[in-house]
């Protein structure tokens, strides 16, 4: 079941638009990771699927269902964890128990909030009493995120969760938010930088540069600066003489973007495809990194100043015997490059 | 967004509680006045007759006599006018004749009734440096102006101030506005005899708040009384109740009560009796003319 | 002296009900109207604000001469009967406290952490519940605007003179007293009354420290 779907939304503040995204759907209990650059929208994103804000233009389904901005369908369902560690000027046990004394679901408190704090790591008999200045970050970090495990959210948004945190807390953070998935099937929508959410605990992953919405991966975004070349064509020139061909592209859009699951991989001067006029570009694996599925690899490829990450099977990697600091060469189309 | 929808809500709600908590008000407002006040009488006075303390001191016999409380308000006679014309108080007790005759003819009063006298006197320091000791009052206005010495004066259009403007023209002199020697504090008298001890100057005072300034300074006081006792110098006491048809809320019998009584043969026993240091601050003089 | 005279007790008496009753309404009305000009952006939201701000300026006894104005028996509320009264010096107090309850209480709530609303809303808060528990949050700043207005409200001559006409045993305030006292050279009494007013307010910020300890 699809627990989102985001249907066409433009978010602008005052005039700057800062999210365009067309059409998304986030699986029920799966777990998402939102890479991007700061400034990219992840933040925005997250608060919009939180319903914390309304998109300016276009619309976020819940479970099917069209909802109001703070409407209580949602409100009860759906949380955010914020990036910096932000706690209410009260005790511990009385920021976990915010949000249940909020739904008037008062029974048991004590061992609610206990189990709650366990989840995370912390020792309620130390911790519960304590007050909101006594903690370390981390700490803090994960008393928030317990006051939003007690809940039992059907959706859990973290934004940053280990960017300001002690890697212990991190790996307890990351811990107890998949064990909300195991007990009540959650699903998590994660922004972050960290390699071990995003490879090694996530589903799926988003990419998101500039407030767009990039499925397959960012590829490469390439920047000039271009020159004329056939027409109809640009030539970006790289240090050492290798030239990027792209298509010229309308008024107002900056961004090139490269598709790798649109190019293709070859050993130099071994493919045949070589013979055919299709552009090529020269350069050495770097890095190699097996899925969680055990299935596909994916490969980065360093081009001059461009790294282009494709996946491969791993068959094929075995193949091409492919390992870093190995020379390739990647075959693509002009037309495939799109401009945003 | 929802939001505005929401904060109109609010506004709303704080509306609705601010007229009910005015409407408590105003209804404690009652109450209050009801209770506390029903059967009083609010009497409007000047500052200088509160400062001598003769209400004080008189007025409990008169409710142990018609069980009827009085409170009252000191302020500047002009302020102290003002007030019964505005219908705030029931009745006042001033001494501003001209000023009463004017406030009777306009039909903000009635039945105005005298009570009371006393005299003005001129203070100075002891060491008399324009030598006005024992003159008449004009000479002595002269040679407080020739020698430049501090004059202190109400400048609050009282009464009292009134009073000390005739005598400069009756001296034919201008009224020294601008001359540096001439200062105006625009307070009560009490504060005046203070800022012209304070300057070694002059000033004019009744002899009820004179003889209240030497009981706070304990029998020293830094200025004395060196002219007195002419005719002109004289300090009506009226009582005058405020007119029913003026206003309708007043308590006009028991302003009565009170007008009569202060006439009566008790009270003005009782003015004659009221002393500091040994001193009469008040000479009855009610049906006396 | 001050300790036996019965004047002196009615005084305090009379100094305690006026601002009781004044700082209970201002709290009352201050504090959500505080909240909403610092919590929502609307039109006139700035204009509103200078307002407000040029309204902690207002003299004493400008608020004591409009408040007369408004009722003295021949003015629109003289009905009331409040002229003279403890309510009716209360209702101008108030006037004064409410401004500086409102400016604080905005400011305070503008400056809590953005994160705060986020929070709030994620855990499942309603509006109102939002507004609650926004205020208890920037307590700390609440409590500075009521002891600030405490303050002004504790030592204004003005409005309890024009409004109370300073009425001994009824209307006389510690402060009318002082002035009263001051007026005819008894300075002694004057400082003896001050002393007993600065006592007052001494024993309310100690109390006041110890709430803010523990909250």
């Amino acid at each position: 079941m699809d627990i989102y779907q985001i249907k066409d939304i433009d978010h602008y503040y005052g005039d700057k638009q800062v999210l365009s995204i067309e059409d998304i759907s986030i699986q029920a209990a799966s777990i998402v990771g939102l890479i991007g650059p700061n400034g990219s929208g992840k933040s925005t994103l997250l608060k919009l699927l939180g319903f914390l804000e309304e998109p300016t233009y276009g619309a976020i389904l819940f479970k099917g269902k069209k909802v109001a901005f703070f409407s209580d369908e949602v409100r009860f369902r759906v949380t955010l964890l914020t990036q910096a560690p932000y706690l209410m000027r009260r005790s511990v046990f009385d920021n976990v128990v915010y949000g249940l004394k909020i739904r008037k679901d008062t029974k048991d408190l004590r061992s609610r909030v206990g189990r709650a704090l366990d989840l995370v790591g912390l020792d309620p008999e130390n911790f519960a009493k304590r007050k909101w200045y006594e903690l370390s970050g981390g700490e803090a970090q994960r008393v928030a995120l317990a006051a939003r495990l007690v809940l039992k959210p059907e959706v859990l948004l973290l934004d940053e969760p280990t960017a300001s945190v002690d890697a212990d807390s991190a790996r307890l953070i990351r811990k107890a938010s998949l064990q909300a998935r195991e007990e009540w099937g959650a699903t998590l929508v994660v922004a972050t930088h960290d390699w071990q959410w995003l490879y090694e605990t996530c589903d799926s992953v988003m990419h998101l540069l500039h407030g767009r919405l990039f499925k397959n991966g960012l590829g490469s975004a390439v920047y000039g600066p271009w020159k004329f070349g056939a027409e109809g064509f640009l030539h970006k020139e790289f240090d050492d003489g290798q030239v990027l061909v792209v298509p010229t592209p309308e008024e107002g859009k900056k961004l090139a973007i490269l598709d790798p699951s649109r190019m293709k991989i070859s050993l130099p001067g071994k493919d045949p495809l070589l013979k055919w006029k299709i552009d090529t570009l020269n350069g050495f694996v770097t890095r190699l990194f097996l899925e969680r599925n055990g299935e596909m690899v994916q490969v980065d490829i360093k081009v001059v100043e461009l790294v282009i990450t494709m996946r491969l099977a791993l068959d094929k990697v075995e193949e091409f015997k492919l390992y870093p600091g190995k020379k390739v060469s990647i075959a693509y189309d002009p037309r495939d490059i799109e401009w945003f | 967004m929802g939001n505005k929808a929401a904060m109109k809500k609010t506004v709303f709600i704080l509306v609705c509680l601010t007229t009910v908590l005015h409407g408590s008000i105003f209804f404690s407002g009652k109450f209050v006045h009801a209770a506390e006040t029903g059967g009083e009488l609010l009497m409007a006075t000047t500052t200088s007759t509160d400062n001598t303390g003769l209400l004080d001191y008189l007025m409990p016999s008169f409710t142990a006599k018609t069980g009827i409380g009085v409170r009252w308000i000191a302020a500047g006679t002009g302020k102290a006018l003002k007030l019964g014309e505005n219908c705030d108080v029931d009745i006042l007790l001033v001494h501003a004749p001209q000023a009463e005759i004017d406030f009777v003819d306009q039909g903000f009063g009635v039945d105005r009734q005298q009570i009371m006298y006393n005299d003005f006197v001129l203070i100075g320091p002891t060491e008399d440096p324009a030598k006005i000791r024992g003159k008449g009052i004009s000479p002595a206005l002269q040679a407080i102006k020739s020698s430049n010495t501090v004059f202190v004066s109400r400048g609050d259009n009282s009464g009292t101030n009134k009073k000390e403007r005739l005598l400069w023209k009756l001296a034919d002199m201008p009224i020294p506005e601008q001359e540096t020697w001439y200062r105006q504090s625009g307070q009560g008298m009490l504060p005046t005899i203070n800022v012209a001890a304070e300057l070694k100057g002059y000033t004019m005072a009744d002899r009820g708040t004179y003889i209240k300034y030497e009981s706070i300074a304990e029998g020293k006081p830094a200025l004395v009384i060196l002219v007195e006792s002419d005719d002109v110098l004289l300090n009506q006491y009226s009582i005058i109740p405020i007119n029913l048809q003026h206003c309708a809320n007043v308590k006009y019998d028991k302003a009565q009560v009170l007008s009569s009584w202060m006439a009566g043969d008790e009270a003005q026993r009782l003015i004659g009796e009221f002393k500091l240091l040994g001193k009469q601050l008040f000479t009855p003089n009610a049906n006396r003319e | 002296m001050r300790n036996r005279d019965p004047a002196t007790y009615s005084a305090i008496s009379v100094t305690l009900r006026t601002s009781g009753m004044a700082m209970a309404v201002s709290l009352l009305l201050g504090l959500p109207l505080g909240y909403l000009l610092g919590y929502f952006d609307f039109r006139f939201k700035k204009q509103i604000r200078i307002v407000v701000d040029t309204l902690l300026s207002l003299p004493t006894v400008f608020i004591g001469l409009v408040i007369y104005a408004l009722l003295t028996r021949n003015g629109p509320l003289g009905e009331a009967g409040l002229l003279f009264t403890i309510p009716g010096i209360a209702v101008g107090q108030a006037i004064l406290a409410l401004p500086i309850v409102i400016a604080l209480t905005a400011t305070a709530v503008e400056a809590s952490d953005r994160n705060l609303r986020i929070t709030l809303m994620s855990l499942g808060a309603n509006r109102f519940q939002i507004a609650k528990s926004t205020l208890w949050e920037v307590r700390l700043g609440l409590l500075a605007a009521a002891v600030t207005a405490t303050g002004r409200v504790l030592t204004e001559v003005g409005i309890s003179l024009m409004v109370g006409g300073n009425i001994k045993w009824h209307t006389r305030t510690i402060t009318t007293a002082i002035a009263l006292e001051t007026n005819k050279g008894e300075f002694g009494m004057g400082i003896a009354l001050g002393l007993v007013l600065l006592l007052i307010a001494l024993t309310v910020n100690i109390s006041l420290t110890g709430l803010r300890r523990r909250i």
